[in-house]
């Protein structure tokens, strides 16, 4: 089995959780700055439509009385460390997908025994870090996924082996993996809205809609996801990438994401005791033009400092032209870590 | 313009100015080099507008004046000439037409006019120094310095530093530094610093020229420095940035000392660091008694020792660094023995050629790795 956990609104969490004053009250966490966008917003803010990278004038002006709270990294940090230390505990492999969000391997555990691994992680967190996650368990990472996504806030739910293909059954194409925006738009068009209708489709129908990548697809609709939980295999880049729900125009609104994507970076290469040599960016613009820079570090590196400052770089030369859709961060030239360099100037 | 002139010696100078010609530039006219014919001499310039290289050569001028030509074209064409031909061209703001024995060219150009005028201002500092000694200083200098764009321009350039009749030179990517003294041919009135970019230096260590090299600084909205040795000019923007202060990283005192062949310093940590290869390329060094051992192990390649009778003093000590940062210290000591000066596994470490005073005039710190 396989479980899939994920912080709560993370950062407006921790500021809640920090503050009691804050609790139960529309909040988002977003930088200072004139152009700032929106990080994460809280569950109570959510029904006033706000989402992250909205622009924080415009949050504002749906909601009046919300309060905006200025991030902060090394508190992220320091959950995120507790975080994976206990999902250690309870998985024989875990694969970060950013601070606050892991796929956990289980083996041969029954539902029974993965709800109560999920029940104690939950437990373990909110004691630790006094934070709340939802998790979702299955057979494959995709509908774990889901399961979270559909238990949270705080909630745990299991799919049972046999009832993925039922329990996506009726949900929006756009939940299947790898089904973006574009393709969503073409596929409606068909008179495709449901994951079970995709799970249906012949061979053809599927072959012209999709090509050769089809078949996959047709699997995850129905619940088959063999593709295991990866810890230790050799990753030769690792990424992290956020599409805005609103395009954001400017380098300034784009540097908290940056920030936290490098951060998500820099803890992954710990987690996997690798340094990075290389720091690229990947933009895509509101034309969906997709631009990429890229610089090379003189020493390997799993410094979060160090990994945002060459990012920035990359971001500066992109010289952008028009607001952005996608930004992502990607280290690569990855190495084990070895000796560290010590720096002359402090 | 008009003029003749030895087809080999302008092929050298059209060479050496068209290296700055950047292939992917979107002015059409930096495609191009400026040749100009002015007394007994035809001068060929190139530039990227950061660095500007113009080479000299002697010639029969006929018509003073000037003219563009695209620099791959003219570079090609140069070098298929037969050798100790006479090269005679004439060149017009649409046209230069190159005749070289029996071989009749023509080549479009653009207006001399429209080249970008060479950087003018305020001159400012200016010293005088043997070519010779500062091109030695700048390469035993230069590859200290950064190749991180993402760090910024001031640890990718070498600093001057100008003081009475001594120029410092300095480069450190922020691992490693490297300091040279140079004597100035004549004391500069008052002090002053200057980011050189690496580019520019690197040119300047090229210059085949001896006797004594000129810098000029052309203050202003240029902001250049200006290198003229012989028949070579360069002119490269100079970085403008605060440098770090490198004086408080260098220890004052060491209380650990080995003294090792350069020769066989250098061979041991080639050979250590094939091994070494894929760990940080991590280099041991162990000093006790009169030998220096040299051990890297890794996971794939196997272990690596080595053993060096050395002149030591100070308690025995181990230290860890990056094997390729030493052979490219070493790789510029040119004197037989070289001294290695310790405080502790995890300080500055100070690396130059022994005897006495030499430190005074080369030297290179190098921060060890941590284990």
């Amino acid at each position: 089995m396989i479980l899939h956990g994920d912080l709560d609104a993370f950062y407006a969490g921790v500021a809640q959780r920090d503050d009691a004053s804050l609790r139960g009250k529309p909040l988002v966490v977003a930088g200072a700055s004139r152009r700032a966008v929106v990080l994460t917003a809280s569950y109570e803010a959510r029904p006033f439509g706000i989402l992250s990278a909205m622009p924080l004038y415009q949050a504002k002006s749906r909601c009046p009385e919300l309060v905006v709270v200025p991030p902060d990294f090394a508190k992220y940090r320091q959950a995120s460390q507790a975080l994976f230390a206990i999902l250690h505990e309870h998985a024989s492999a875990v694969e970060g997908l950013s601070l606050d969000e892991a796929f956990c391997e289980l083996g041969d555990a029954t539902v029974a025994e993965a709800l109560d691994a999920g029940r104690k992680i939950k437990d373990a967190v909110k004691e630790a870090v006094a934070l709340s996650i939802s998790i979702g368990i299955a057979s494959g990472k995709m509908v774990a996924k889901i399961a979270s996504d559909d238990a949270k806030p705080d909630g745990l739910r299991a799919v049972a082996p046999g009832t993925e293909a039922e329990y996506l059954k009726d949900k929006p194409i756009r939940r299947l993996w790898g089904i973006g925006p574009k393709t969503e738009e073409r596929v409606r068009a068909k008179g495709l809205e449901r994951i079970g209708q995709i799970a249906e489709l012949s061979d053809d129908v599927l072959y012209e809609l999709f090509g050769r990548w089809g078949a996959e697809l047709r699997d995850l609709a129905r619940g088959i996801d063999h593709r295991g939980v990866n810890d230790s295999e050799a990753v030769r880049s690792i990424s992290s990438e956020e599409t805005f729900e609103h395009d954001v125009a400017g380098i300034a609104g784009l540097l908290p994401f940056v920030r936290s994507q490098a951060d998500q970076l820099a803890e992954r290469l710990k987690q996997r005791m690798l340094r990075a040599s290389t720091v690229a960016v990947k933009i895509k613009l509101s034309d969906r033009t997709i631009i990429g820079r890229q610089t090379s570090l003189a020493q390997p590196t799993d410094d979060p400092r160090i990994i945002n400052a060459a990012a920035r770089f990359c971001l500066r030369r992109a010289a952008l032209h028009r607001p952005v859709r996608l930004i992502g961060v990607r280290v690569a030239s990855l190495a084990p870590a070895g000796a560290r360099q010590i720096a002359l100037f402090s | 313009m008009k003029f003749q002139c030895d087809a080999k010696a302008i092929a050298g100078a059209v060479t050496a100015a068209s290296k700055v010609v950047n292939a992917h530039t979107t002015v059409p006219i930096l495609n191009n080099v400026l040749v100009s014919a002015q007394g007994d001499r035809v001068s060929v310039r190139a530039t990227d507008l950061e660095l500007t290289l113009e080479n000299a050569v002697g010639a029969e001028i006929q018509e003073e004046g000037s003219c563009t030509v695209p620099a791959r074209l003219f570079t090609q064409y140069l070098a298929n000439l037969p050798v100790a031909a006479k090269l005679q061209m004439q060149g017009t703001s649409t046209r230069a037409t190159l005749k070289c024995e029996r071989s009749n060219y023509e080549f479009y150009t653009l207006p001399a006019d429209e080249y970008p005028p060479l950087p003018e201002g305020q001159k400012g500092v200016h010293f005088r120094v043997d070519a010779k000694e500062f091109r030695d200083a700048s390469s035993a200098v230069t590859f200290a310095a950064s190749g991180e764009e993402a760090r910024g321009a001031v640890l990718m350039g070498t600093l001057l530093e100008l003081d009475g009749s001594d120029l410092t030179m300095v480069a450190t990517d922020g691992y490693r530094l490297a300091r040279r003294h140079v004597a100035l041919a004549e004391p500069v009135t008052s002090p002053s610093k200057l980011i050189v970019p690496a580019r520019g230096l690197g040119e300047v260590v090229r210059v085949p020229s001896d006797g004594v090299m000129e810098a000029t600084v052309i203050g202003g909205q240029a902001n250049q420095l200006v290198f003229q040795a012989g028949d070579v000019r360069i002119s490269a923007r100079l970085v403008d940035g605060q440098y770090p202060n490198y004086q408080q990283v260098i220890p004052k005192e060491f209380d650990k000392k080995v003294i090792a062949s350069t020769a066989q310093l250098l061979a041991s940590l080639r050979r250590a660091g094939v091994v070494a290869g894929d760990r940080a390329s991590m280099v041991k060094l162990a000093m006790d008694g009169s030998s220096l051992v040299i051990t890297a192990s890794s996971d794939t390649a196997g272990n690596a020792y080595e053993e060096l009778d050395v002149e030591r003093s100070g308690d025995p000590l181990t230290i860890a660094f990056n094997a390729k940062f030493l052979v490219e210290i070493l790789n510029h000591i040119e004197s037989e023995t070289v001294a290695l000066e310790f405080v502790g596994a995890l300080n500055p470490a100070a690396i130059h050629p022994a005897g006495n005073g030499a430190s005074d005039r080369q030297l290179y710190i190098l921060m060890p790795l941590r284990q």
